[in-house]
């Protein structure tokens, strides 16, 4: 039961991240840096 | 800490006069981190033989990442940090995508400066304070009703900031542009734009109420790991075990260079989390004007230049000074800071963060069931053991340099150093006690 609870938070917290605006633009940022450094190199 | 029962119409006024001191503290914080961040520069000049760029780099991130862990478990200890984890599990991956944005812009300006040179390089990535405004606008709701005059203050101030910088920059620059402009002018503008974008996670923590000791703790993971990543990929496992093994009397230059660089990033951390990315960041890119005066008081970098350079150093010092001074008195007033509760709000109903956590750590206080005094265990020692003696074996092996170094700039700009210290440390314990 409790185990339940905890994997419900946790999975309701990613879900969370995954749809937060705040964590999509650094990642796209940071693949693009990794790409220009690929293409700068 | 539980709140202290007091009439209630002091409150309002005791709430407007802590956010002030917090403001103030802010911007004390951004001068001090501009001082410690300009002065990382100076163990890194020691280092003349030819080490790949890359490699210094790994190094200094090396001791960035003992220092990170150590100053932590030795300021408030690691209990601190996973009582902030527990809270907010969350940040844990904000902190960790700052580091690795924080790592591919180092190593674009790596090639920046190679294919541009430092003048016309330094000046676009520089930049970041303009997008990190953008950013702290657009997402957090700073400098939200905050009136023309503090508009005016922070982003005339950024970019008077801006023109002081390439000042500078052309002032110190001492290679010619190899070639590649192009792909030089990308990687500085790549460079800025990294940095610029790796505030949000800044302010998105420190907005949710997590202390700075532990954002940086695994912000350095993500340092560490993008930094070793790329100097594999680029230099091959072999070859860049053998730099580093050939280059074993200078990594303790290196990696001090880190260790004072943690510390200015800590008071810039602080000042993101009292005043904002839209001012705490302009305050701390200050850090060129001081890295200016170890170059040419303490290794004599500008001697025998023309007077119009020293011409261009005054001008960009004084342009510096200028918007460094018009952000410092644009402090947010109570309206604005109503719209940075608001944006806290947000992320408190999003992940289900509590309350009252982040309205006390906005404050800087600690939330009632916190623990009323952090303890170090056994385990913090060891790590302030282990870290310090990491640093003591590679400064027993460390060859001095042979340099003309000036002794008495050297004895002073560390003793400013030091009382920025003193008095920014302790005015963080007193009204905040590194909450």
């Amino acid at each position: 039961m409790e185990r339940n609870e905890i994997t419900n938070v946790t999975s309701s917290r990613l879900s969370s991240v995954l749809t937060d605006i705040h964590f999509w633009v650094p990642v796209a940022v940071l693949l693009a840096g990794l790409l220009l450094l690929k293409f700068i190199r | 800490m539980a709140s202290v029962e007091m009439p209630r119409g002091s409150l309002p006024v005791q709430n407007t006069s802590r956010a002030k001191k917090l403001q103030y503290l802010g911007i004390l914080s951004g001068f001090t981190a501009g001082a410690w961040l300009g002065a990382a520069e100076a163990p890194t000049k020691l280092v003349t033989i030819g080490i790949p760029p890359m490699v210094i780099s790994l190094i200094m991130v090396i001791g960035v990442f003992l220092a990170r862990w150590s100053l932590p478990a030795l300021i408030l200890g690691t209990s601190s940090v996973r009582a902030d984890v527990r809270r907010a599990p969350h940040l844990i991956i904000w902190a960790v995508l700052a580091g690795c944005l924080w790592a591919v812009a180092n190593t674009l300006t790596i090639f920046a400066i190679r294919d541009i040179g430092l003048s016309i390089a330094f000046p676009l990535w520089n930049s970041n304070s303009l997008l990190g405004i953008f950013w702290g606008f657009f997402f957090f709701n700073e400098l939200r009703q905050a009136g023309w005059r503090r508009w005016t203050g922070v982003l005339g101030g950024a970019l008077v900031m801006c023109a002081g910088a390439t000042l500078l920059a052309i002032a110190s620059s001492t290679q010619a542009p190899a070639g590649h402009s192009l792909r030089g002018v990308w990687a500085a503008l790549g460079a800025g734009i990294l940095w610029g974008t790796m505030y949000i996670p800044y302010r998105k923590a420190y907005l949710t109420g997590m202390n700075p000791l532990s954002f940086i703790t695994f912000f350095t993971f993500g340092e560490l790991g993008m930094m070793s990543a790329l100097a594999v990929s680029y230099t091959g496992l072999s070859p860049l075990w053998q730099e580093l093994t050939s280059a074993r009397s200078v990594i303790f230059w290196l990696m001090l260079g880190g260790f004072i660089w943690v510390i200015g990033d800590l008071f810039q951390q602080y000042a993101a989390k009292y005043v904002g990315i839209s001012r705490g960041i302009p305050l701390s890119n200050s850090n060129q004007l001081w890295g200016l005066l170890w170059g040419i008081f303490v290794f004599g970098e500008l001697h025998g230049r023309s007077s119009s350079t020293y011409l261009q150093v005054i001008g960009g010092s004084l342009l510096m000074m200028l918007g460094a001074g018009a952000i410092a008195f644009s402090s947010a007033a109570a309206d604005e800071q109503a719209r940075w509760k608001e944006a806290a709000q947000r992320e408190v109903r999003r992940y289900g963060v509590e309350a009252d956590y982040v309205e006390a750590r906005m404050n800087g206080r600690q939330a009632a069931d916190e623990l009323v005094k952090p303890s170090r265990s056994a385990w913090d020692w060891l790590l302030v053991a282990g870290a310090s003696g990491i640093f003591v074996l590679f400064a027993a092996i460390a060859r001095v340099p042979q340099m003309s170094l000036h002794w008495g700039p050297v004895a002073l700009l560390i003793a400013a150093l030091l009382l920025l210290l003193l008095i920014c440390g302790l005015a963080l314990w007193r009204t905040t006690r590194f909450n």
